[in-house]
């Protein structure tokens, strides 16, 4: 165990430091564009009962579903909040312990290349919520006909991260697997979404 | 009559038409050659032909020889006309390019009413009893006030005009277990003259989806009574008395939950028509009418155990007085009106009944400065309880370059008021939660809402101090009529600017997440295009037409949002997002750039045998944005371009029977899921008996 432990340390100090000295030798290195899909956001209730359960909290710079207080954005349901402001007064709400925001922008994710304005950044309040809920109002349209949610096209969510880093994301798909037309068959709640986090000081992607 | 869960239907039928021809047999070449008389452009009896405005008409020999049993049937074969299934449940007509909304429905002058969710559906009218139906497009508020905004369809019922006693009976039999049975009589001895028109109408309906328990359309049956009577008190006093009651009754089934639910869904309608038309003078003319009718819906669902699950109604009523005086001035004539409007409705989501009052007045005048120009002027002002008064002007043109040439132009303005449900719904979804509100209640009831803590937001800036407005519309119309020989042409190019369009428009946020939806002025969009007729006579016994049009509909805040860069369509491979530009914006949704027609009669005299066959065509069309950003693109999905072709044969006996065979929809199109409104093929056979 403990040579393990050991070796694995190493090993992450030569990541840490390469990754480094790549940094401060090429400034223009592209970040990448990562796609996180099927991103399960079970919610509790819903179709006129109270809405509850946990949120699934997502970690931009880790890339991954996290469970701690390294989170940037959660999901639960259609509902999508930020780890930052106070508490908007929901059932099974994690506390906000970051510093985050969001700020949308309507435009294609490649084409955010600047951080938006600070004032158009928005935090999570009482009853307020920094993404609105509700069809049209935030990243979605709801169609009455089909009940199918589809993300808004050209909404880009420009995200401060719990620890004053930023990401950009734009939301693909509500559905399992991401199909291209989802029917009433689709398993919903199942996030499909790209992003480009920006790990460096700077304003720009 | 509703569609299930589409809000649509068109239904097969088919009818005879019971006497038209027999009675007083007609010529096809003289229908050809006479002028034919109009009346819905200038309140007026007018020839068709100097007429400024675009105008058409389809005779009763037409439908009798189509075998059709219903309006939308004989409609949807029109040039530059679209039916098109539309929300609660009707299917009505689309012109240049505007809604089934914007079309006024008449039956001889006065409205049909029921209009639930904005739609009149088209269905309820049998077409047995009529000698002609008059189309007028464009803008035409200026003799008619609402709704008169894309146009107006006159349906004009048989009148005897010499001593005559007749009448007939007919039973037609189609697929989907149709029958439509039609009984007529008409007659007129000395001063009292009449006619008596009956139709019973059942259908099984049919089915596109594949629910075993619901189907697209359920079974049915309507029946309609309409006798009309007239008497001349002298030669300058005649009263007419037209009454017409209409009963559907349908089966109304639903899956809520996964449990079968079951019902009916009920229409009352009925309509009284009083007019007194009195000659003071060769040079003065007035009709004194009065209108009332009533439209009443009802339906419920029971769930399986039998209770009541859900149920609604719909009462309206409208009561018209109007006064019409025509003065003849050498070769001119000046019209006018002066009217009241008093409607009421009743309904659920109301909370309690309302009433529509307005007052309003015409003047037309129809002037022939010269022989080859004539000139339509005039102006109607509506003056209405809910929303500002409106003045509608209309000016129109005809100009006879030669004999065979004509050339017109009208310039006029349409209007809409709000309707009931704009200004009174109070609605919210039971099974999601949204909440739509009428513009007149809304703010009483977002404040109810904040009292009762349903309220997490509300929108800023959202104010309902001032009315809301009528949707209006400029109208421009450009034409020539070519009439040489065997040859018939006309074509029109048309322009329509709408402005204050109602659209609906988030106004709060509830705490279950979800929306209050109000109504507002929202949208302008214009419409332009071509229509494109013509009709060869190759003989008195084979004539061909053929009719085209091109049209555009656009929206201009998209086109100012995609200008600005605001519009986004999302790529159906990589589901990402990308920036639209102006050609990519194909326009409003059910609009098709063209649609045409081609008709052939033919008739063989030696064995008494008519054929006719009409083919329709409707290009492709976008019904829903599919991509992403609430508007059709060119990469949206499109419902792909279709034709329909409808055959009829007919054969007399001894002028006194009629058989008749057909297919409608022959070569069996469907798009079941695209397209509900279209079923397959329906055969049908029809025997007529006249005395």
């Amino acid at each position: 165990m403990k040579t393990n432990f050991f070796k694995l340390s190493i090993l992450a100090l030569v990541v840490a430091f390469s990754s480094c000295s790549n940094d401060d030798s090429n400034h223009t290195v592209a970040l990448e564009t990562k796609t996180v899909s099927n991103l399960n956001a079970p919610q509790t209730g819903g179709q006129g009962q109270p809405v509850g359960g946990a949120f699934t909290k997502f970690s931009f710079s880790q890339n991954a579903v996290v469970t701690d207080d390294s989170w940037d954005i959660a999901f639960r349901g259609t509902t999508i909040i930020v780890n930052g402001g106070d508490e908007i007064g929901i059932t099974d709400e994690p506390t906000r312990t970051g510093v985050g925001a969001v700020s949308i922008v309507s435009s294609t994710l490649a084409n955010v290349t600047t951080f938006p304005a600070a004032a158009t950044f928005a935090q999570d309040g009482a009853t307020t919520y920094a993404i609105p809920t509700g069809s049209g109002n935030g990243w979605y349209s709801y169609d009455q006909a089909t009940n199918i949610i589809s993300p808004i096209a050209g909404k880009v969510f420009v995200v401060k991260t719990h620890d004053g880093k930023y990401a950009k994301f734009e939301i693909l798909s509500y559905y399992k697997d991401a199909p291209a037309t989802p029917d009433a068959t689709s398993l919903s709640r199942w996030f499909t979404f790209k992003f480009v986090y920006q790990p460096n000081s700077t304003t720009t992607f | 009559m509703l569609l299930n869960r589409y809000c649509c239907w068109l239904m097969i039928s088919c009818s005879g038409a019971v006497f038209a021809q027999e009675t007083k047999p007609v010529d096809s070449t003289k229908i050809e050659t006479l002028d034919e008389v109009f009346v819905t452009a200038t309140r007026t009896e007018r020839q068709l032909s100097s007429l400024p405005l675009p105008t058409s008409i389809i005779l009763s020999s037409d439908i009798i020889k189509a075998g059709v049993t219903k309006l939308n049937e004989i409609l949807s074969e029109q040039t530059g006309i679209i039916t098109v299934p539309d929300f609660g449940g009707g299917e009505g007509v689309q012109i240049q390019g505007m809604d089934s909304a914007y079309t006024l429905i008449l039956v001889d002058g006065v409205p049909l009413i029921g209009r639930s969710a904005g739609t009149l559906d088209l269905y309820r009218i049998s077409v047995g009893n009529i000698d002609r139906i008059e189309i007028v497009k464009g803008a035409s508020s200026a003799l008619y006030g609402s709704e008169a905004l894309a146009g107006v369809i006159n349906i004009i019922t048989k009148r005897p005009k010499y001593d005559m006693f007749a009448g007939g009976i007919s039973e037609r039999f189609a697929t989907f277990n149709t029958h439509d049975v039609n009984g007529n009589l008409i007659w007129k001895k000395k001063k009292f003259s009449g006619t008596f028109f009956t139709n019973y109408h059942s259908t099984d309906g049919y089915d596109f989806n594949d629910q075993p328990f619901i189907q697209t359309v359920e079974p049915n049956h309507d029946i309609t009574v309409q006798p009309r009577f007239y008497y001349d008190f002298s030669d300058k006093l005649t009263l007419i008395a037209g009454l017409r009651f209409y009963k559907n009754e349908q089966d109304y089934k639903a899956i809520i939950e996964d449990e079968n639910c079951e019902g009916k869904s009920d229409v009352d309608e009925w309509g009284a028509q009083f007019r007194l038309e009195h000659k003071w003078n060769s040079k003065i003319e007035s009709e004194y009418e009065f209108y009332s009718t009533n439209y009443k819906a009802e339906e419920f669902l029971n769930n399986p155990e039998g209770q009541r699950f859900d149920d609604s109604f719909y009462n309206q009523w409208l009561f018209r007085p109007e006064i019409r005086t025509t003065f003849s001035i050498n070769k001119d004539k000046l019209t006018t009106g002066v009217g009241v409007n008093h409607e009421t409705l009743e309904r659920t989501y109301f909370d309690n009944r309302i009433t529509f009052d307005s007052q309003y007045f015409y003047v037309q005048y129809d002037y022939n400065p010269i022989d080859k120009l004539n000139i339509l002027a005039g102006f109607r002002y509506d003056i209405h309880n809910q929303f500002q008064s409106q003045l509608s002007p209309k000016l129109a043109m005809n100009y006879k370059i030669s004999p065979s040439i004509s050339l017109k132009t009208s310039f006029g303005y349409g209007f809409k008021a709000p309707d009931f449900r704009q200004l009174y719904f109070d609605f919210t979804n039971s099974s999601v939660g949204y909440t739509v509100l009428g513009y007149n209640v809304a703010e009483n009831r977002l404040d109810t809402f904040e009292v009762q803590g349903q309220l997490l937001s509300r929108v800023e800036g959202i104010s309902f101090s001032d009315h809301l407005k009528p949707e209006s519309s400029v109208n421009f119309n450009l034409g020539s009529l070519y009439q040489k020989g065997k040859l018939k042409m006309d074509v029109n190019a048309f322009y329509n600017s709408i402005t204050n369009l109602i659209d609906t428009r988030v106004v709060a946020q509830k705490t279950n997440g979800q929306n209050v939806f109000s109504y507002f002025n929202i949208n302008e969009i214009f419409t332009y295009g071509i229509e494109y007729n013509a009709t060869y006579k190759f003989s008195s016994d084979f004539r061909v037409s053929f009719g085209y049009q091109y049209m555009v509909a656009k929206d201009k805040s998209v086109i100012k949002a995609i200008e600005n860069g605001e519009v986004f369509a999302r790529d159906p491979i990589t589901l990402e997002s990308f920036q639209l530009t102006k050609s990519d914006y194909f326009g409003l949704f059910n609009r098709s750039k063209h649609i045409a027609n081609i008709k052939l009669y033919y008739s063989i005299p030696k064995i008494k045998t008519d054929v006719s066959l009409r083919v329709i065509y409707r290009s492709k069309f976008g019904l829903f944005d599919t991509n992403s950003n609430q508007i059709l693109d060119i990469y949206d999905d499109f419902v792909n371009e279709y034709y329909i072709a409808n055959l009829s044969l007919s054969k007399s006996f001894k002028d006194k029977i009629t058989l008749q065979v057909g297919a409608n929809n022959l070569f069996d199109f469907t798009n079941p899921r695209e397209i509900s409104n279209i079923p397959g093929r329906q055969v049908f056979g029809k025997l007529q008996f006249n005395f």
